[in-house]
């Protein structure tokens, strides 16, 4: 009786633990990251000796994690927009978190959905000398725990936020601007500069303009499309930062997708010869600079499919003549 | 019948509220205005967002953003935020698996595995993902498992070209790209690159990078690892360092 009694409590025991795993048990799913920080991009211009506190906020989305945040100087690393950051901390400018409980480089957790505030202090020493500093805010999350017994790879993620410091006395910047190539690509060329293409191609336009000064400038202005019977349309350009001593893609919109980075894409019907013109100017009291180009389109395919579609009009007519007369 | 009667009266009830959800009900909507090349997720609203001044200072802000907005003050002017980045989308940049297994590594049978990352980039517009190993998928002991080459010969893929990666007789540890802005040269699935390796003087590689403003850009990164018969049995491990960071 007292066997059974026991052998009760114990397929109820095991009843309960039963549906208990099933009531609580949660889905093991990969160990994610998703990280978030703002603002993505600083712009400051300071004089030599002053210092200044930013806030910026990190976020994170994904499982509880460490992270570290850490500044690095960059560079551009092409002319589309992209960086190259230094494996090592270079130049003047000296940054600091003024939070009373965190510095750059010392680990802190982050629960999932919890954001920490990151104060950082950008300070420039007296007799910095004047010019552009570029660096990146990044915070890295530490890798999981190696698993053993299997090959794995596992992943640093590290989100990054641009920092442009333009170190100036007087408040006033080198504006010193080219446009380095303003040219259509693909067609024909015929002669040193003209290029032809069929009236319903899309005609890519490549604008860009070089900084050849030392601080950063940010072009504004137009693209214009004049046609040969006095028809005009105007792109704007898309502001961007051209860093110190760079080169930069620079878009007009409305913009369209192609197989490689372009300023602007022209389509529709043209006929006869266009003149592109370009004027950017970088703030005031800054040089305008100027760039022409021109294309002539011609209905090609349209002129060889009606001749196609002549010869074999005429070749029809031939035969049901040459039947005619032989019947 | 005062059963009937209620049940009507139920009926009346509620076809009158449903008419008049109809008739009263407007659109509720966020400011989203948006070009083919930035979207704005979500104007600002705030009643309290604006330019002020005094005879010291100049403050144009944005408020519901830190350090959001211009401000000069004596010796600096900053500018930071969604006022001049159009957008309060933070960027965001996400991995759906940070412990990427292969297995066990049996010799010519290759093994996969796959990650997921995501880049929502609307402050920023323009990003770029990059990607670099802490040396090769090796042991405790230092025995490693060296990088793709892919197939060989023709088909050598680099650390900035992909080639084809199909041949069981082909060794080492390597990548596929799959999905919105990766590289041009991840034609298909069977191309694959090596890693960059970041103890030699090599640099981290792009793979992904976008010029247009958007929210979920995403694409998969698919680890494969061969090993030959002669590869010693051991734990394999590597670390992959991805950085995600918008343009300026």
């Amino acid at each position: 009786m007292i066997n059974k009694q026991m052998n009760l409590k114990f397929f109820i025991l095991f009843f309960y633990l039963f549906i208990f795993l099933f009531v609580y048990s949660g889905v093991v799913i990969a160990q994610q990251v998703s990280l978030s920080i703002s603002p993505p991009l600083l712009e400051l211009v300071i004089k030599p000796g002053k210092s200044i506190m930013v806030a910026y906020r990190v976020e994170n989305s994904g499982d509880p994690v460490i992270l570290t945040s850490k500044i690095l100087p960059f560079e551009p690393k092409d002319n589309l927009g992209n960086i190259r950051i230094k494996k090592e901390f270079e130049g003047p400018v000296r940054f600091s978190l003024d939070n009373a409980d965190l510095q750059l480089e010392q680990p802190f957790f982050l629960k999932t959905g919890d954001s920490q505030q990151l104060l950082l202090r950008i300070r420039l020493p007296e007799g910095t000398p004047e010019g552009d500093y570029y660096y990146t805010l990044l915070t890295e999350a530490a890798p999981p725990k190696s698993s053993e017994g299997i090959g794995s790879a596992r992943a640093r993620a590290a989100i990054g936020s641009n920092i442009l410091i333009t170190v100036t006395e007087s408040g006033s910047v080198e504006v010193k601007p080219r446009v380095a190539l303003f040219s259509t690509i693909g067609g024909l060329t015929l002669g040193q500069d003209l290029k032809i293409y069929d009236s319903f191609d899309k005609i890519p336009l490549i604008l860009i303009v070089e900084n050849k000064g030392k601080n950063m400038i940010k072009p504004e202005g137009e693209i214009t499309l004049k046609g040969n019977f006095g028809e005009e349309i105007k792109h704007d350009v898309i502001p961007k930062n051209i860093l110190s001593l760079s080169q930069r893609l620079v878009e007009a919109t409305p913009s369209a997708q192609f197989e490689k980075p372009v300023s602007l894409v022209l389509s529709g019907f043209f006929v006869g010869l266009y003149r592109l013109s370009t004027k950017l100017t970088f703030g005031e009291n800054s040089p305008t600079v100027f760039a022409s180009t021109s294309f002539l389109a011609l209905p090609f395919k349209l002129i060889i499919g009606l001749i196609v579609v002549i010869i074999i009009t005429i070749l029809v007519i031939r035969k049901f003549s040459k039947n005619e007369d032989e019947d | 019948m005062k059963y009937l009667v209620f049940s009507i009266k139920i009926i009346f009830l509620a076809f009158f509220l449903y008419t008049l959800y109809f008739i009263l009900y407007t659109d509720v909507q966020a400011v989203d205005m948006e070009s083919p090349r930035f979207r704005i997720e979500s104007a600002n609203t705030s009643s309290a967002a604006g330019n002020k001044s005094s005879t010291n200072y100049k403050l144009s802000d944005t408020i519901g953003q830190l350090a959001a907005g211009k401000f000069s003050s004596t010796g600096y002017v900053v500018k930071a935020g969604f006022q001049y980045l159009r957008s309060v989308i933070p960027f965001r940049f996400s991995i759906s698996d940070i412990n990427v297994s292969l297995g066990t590594l049996t010799p010519n049978t290759p093994s996969t595995a796959t990650t997921v990352l995501t880049v929502y980039s609307g402050a920023a517009g323009q990003y770029q993902v990059t990607a670099i190993e802490e040396g090769q998928l090796k042991t405790l002991s230092g025995k490693a498992i060296p990088d793709t080459s892919c197939n060989g010969d023709a088909e050598t893929c680099t650390e900035s070209v992909a080639k084809t990666w199909n041949s069981n007789t082909a060794y080492g540890f390597g990548y596929n790209m799959s999905g919105d802005d990766i590289p041009a040269d991840f034609s298909t699935s069977s191309h694959y690159r090596p890693f960059p390796n970041q103890f030699t003087p090599e640099s981290p590689t792009v793979v992904m990078s976008s010029v247009n403003v958007g929210k979920n850009h995403q694409a998969t990164m698919t680890f494969k690892a061969n090993i030959s018969q002669i590869q010693e049995a051991g734990s394999y491990q590597t670390i992959i360092n991805f950085v995600a960071t918008p343009s300026y």
